[in-house]
């Protein structure tokens, strides 16, 4: 995956003096952003793997920035939504945050307010990348196991001793030990902890799944 | 009530219909009744009598039989006819002496064997018929008249006028004893009939009565009156249903326009927020960018230009749009619309729209006029406007009183040149600080209040070369004066 150097900001309003203005506000604290006229062009061409945010007008012609919103929850972009209107009643404030979106601003907005929230999304959208990163890489590891190898690590996890896990899996303690060196190498964990950290989870869901 | 025919009065006329028709079955079905009833008490009656002429006549031949038979001189039966009209003549057969005619012989042998009076002949054709007793020693025979049998006088019908056609049968033979306008090929309308024989044994005659009812003997005047009483009925039903629809309706609208006055408010508002947002929120977004580049220690000056040159461009969209929307709702000068109106007639509209409201807050509303004919020189519509809205902020003042005593006093008088309208309430007042900013545009004391209603009325007051001016009682409440210059009196003519 591409590891962008700096966080793009995708600007979405049909407006182009509000495009201009926020999009010089937003440069001023070295965000880089790309504004869209047009929403649907938006949502059919902007890159999903960047680290970033978006903004959106509520109000626009043609399609409103609810819709907008519903379509991305759909599709799964991950990178935080920021609403912005004109015209913010509390239902529209309700159904927007139920929609997803991570936060809602009116118009005119402070700077102050929408840049910090704007670099609060990003460091926010930065930190989710990593931990599904870590994710991604555990769960790329823990396929390379074998059968034994998964029952090793459950019994591991569920806290028994070499001689224990010979027994239940009526082996002898020195091949529980062959698998269990096995294992520790293939998932890359440098202790029992880490592996029991890292783990756990994947091997838990594994267990309900099977 | 308008004559036209609309579609929803189908149902109203399909009732009339039917309870017409069922009027006139009622009235039909009970005058044939009553017919029926009067025509078997009469025939009735006829029977009886002459039931009973004919046991009378088979008395008096047995009574001849039995005293008959003594040898006397006088020969009493001679003197029968003369004491009952319908006997023309007795013959009698002495014991050694025989009947002349062989139907009488027949007959005498007949009388004997059943032990009682029998028909020696009858001819129907001539109206008479014999009757013959046999006894010992003498046997006798009299020759009856139905005609003069029938008791004229005691007779229950007019013999010549009676619809009620009456005839006696016996054995083939008939004969009418009284007419009837019955015509045996009239089927149109109805026929009564009734076949009785009569109580003596002797003389075994059918009374057969009939009686034909036309069509036009049914009470049609009935009839129609009941149709008629029906329609009336219905349509005083139907005016006062038409009636409380309209009422109905005219609520309606009334809830109808307040509702889309509000959605058209509401539509405004949002459309306002966002062509004026979009101007500022470039302004806004344009002079921090700019404030910000300045705080740089060698700030890039040209790009800072720019933003500020787009900050006035946008300035100036923004006041652009105030202006449109000024020119959109300004209102079109009242001066030149004003005409003569009787205030007291715009007073009572405005309160029977508001009625409803009036009656679930239970406000008593008194209005007092010193001259009921006061016209004054106004626009309807906005005069209209006005009272209503001063109304309902008496009434809102109201709902902070105790329902049981909420008073509203309209009072209409007039000066030299001025109508005057003054609404009191006994609400609580205005407060002191409020007075002076009450007909400020935007200025409101309620939570969600607009502040435009009475800034409005003001406005329009004014525009019609009037006043509003609101003031506190000394008695407690509101008083808020409506003045209006007043209508030429050569208008008041019209």
């Amino acid at each position: 995956m591409s590891a962008p150097l700096s966080p793009l900001i995708h600007l979405i309003d049909d407006d182009e003096a509000v495009r201009a203005g926020l999009a010089l506000l937003i440069g001023t604290v070295g965000l880089r952003v790309q504004t869209w006229g047009d929403p649907l062009a938006f949502v059919s061409q902007f890159d999903r793997e960047g680290i970033g945010a978006i903004v959106l007008d509520v109000r626009m012609p043609g399609i409103s920035g609810l819709a907008v919103l519903d379509s991305l929850m759909a599709q799964g972009v991950d990178q935080p939504v920021i609403m912005l209107t004109g015209h913010g009643t509390v239902d529209l404030c309700r159904r927007a945050f139920k929609a997803g979106a991570a936060e809602f601003l009116e118009k005119p907005v402070n700077d102050e307010l929408l840049l910090e929230t704007l670099q609060g999304c990003v460091r926010q959208h930065v930190k989710t990348r990593q931990r599904n990163q870590v994710d991604r890489q555990a769960s790329t590891r823990y396929a390379q196991l074998s059968r034994r190898e998964r029952e090793v690590l459950g019994l591991i996890l569920s806290g028994l001793s070499n001689k224990e896990m010979g027994r239940a899996l009526q082996v002898s303690p020195r091949t529980v030990e062959t698998h269990r060196a096995n294992l520790f190498a293939k998932l890359e964990a440098e202790s029992l902890a880490q592996l029991i950290r890292q783990y756990a989870t994947l091997a838990d869901q594994d267990d309900g799944a099977t | 009530m308008p004559a036209t025919f609309k579609k929803h009065d189908w149902p109203w006329l399909v009732a009339w219909i039917l309870a017409s028709l069922l009027g006139a079955l009622w009235l039909g079905n009970s005058e044939l009744a009553r017919l029926n009833e009067a025509f078997s008490a009469d025939v009735r009656i006829a029977h009886r009598l002459l039931s009973q002429r004919v046991a009378q006549q088979e008395a008096v031949l047995a009574t001849l039989a039995l005293l008959g038979g003594t040898e006397d001189t006088l020969r009493p039966e001679q003197r029968l006819p003369a004491l009952f009209p319908q006997i023309l003549s007795v013959q009698r057969r002495d014991h050694d002496a025989a009947w002349a005619e062989s139907p009488l012989r027949a007959a005498e042998a007949e009388s004997r064997r059943l032990g009682r009076a029998v028909l020696a002949s009858v001819d129907l054709q001539r109206g008479r018929y014999q009757l013959l007793q046999a006894a010992q020693p003498s046997s006798f025979a009299m020759l009856i008249d139905i005609r003069s049998m029938v008791p004229w006088s005691e007779w229950p019908m007019a013999p010549d006028t009676s619809a009620v056609q009456l005839t006696l049968s016996h054995a083939g033979q008939s004969m009418r004893l009284q007419g009837g306008g019955v015509t045996p090929q009239d089927a149109r309308g109805w026929r009564f009939r009734l076949d009785k024989a009569l109580a003596a044994d002797s003389q075994p005659f059918v009374l057969s009565a009939e009686q034909q009812v036309s069509w036009s003997q049914l009470p049609w005047a009935w009839m129609a009156g009941c149709a008629l009483v029906v329609a009336g009925t219905l349509l005083a039903a139907r005016s006062l249903v038409n009636q409380r629809r309209e009422h109905h309706r005219a609520q309606e609208l009334l809830r109808l326009g307040q509702v889309a006055r509000l959605n058209t408010l509401g539509e405004l508002a949002a459309g306002m927020a966002h062509e004026l947002n979009q101007p500022l929120t470039a302004v806004l977004a344009n002079t921090q960018a700019a404030s910000r580049l300045l705080t740089e220690d060698s700030p890039d000056l040209p790009p800072i230009r720019a933003a500020l040159n787009q900050a006035v461009v946008q300035a100036r969209r923004a006041a652009e749009v105030v202006a449109r929307l000024r020119r959109a709702v300004e209102r079109p000068q009242l001066g030149n619309q004003l005409q003569a109106l009787e205030l007291r007639a715009v007073v009572d509209q405005t309160l029977y729209l508001l009625e409803p409201e009036l009656k679930r807050l239970r406000v008593s509303v008194s209005t007092t006029s010193t001259d009921p004919s006061l016209r004054v020189l106004a626009e309807p519509v906005a005069l209209e406007q006005i009272i209503h809205n001063l109304l309902m902020n008496a009434l809102q003042a109201l709902e902070e009183v105790p329902a049981t005593n909420r008073q509203l006093q309209v009072a209409l008088h007039s000066d030299a040149d001025q109508g005057r309208l003054s609404l009191c309430d006994n609400g609580p007042g205005i407060p002191v600080e409020v007075l002076p900013r009450i007909f400020e545009p935007f200025f409101t004391t309620r939570t969600g209040g607009l502040g435009l209603g009475l800034s409005l009325c003001e406005t329009l007051a004014t525009g019609m070369g009037g006043a509003l001016t609101a003031r506190n009682r000394a008695s407690g409440g509101a008083e808020f004066c409506l003045s209006l210059p007043l209508a030429p009196t050569a208008s008041r003519a019209t």
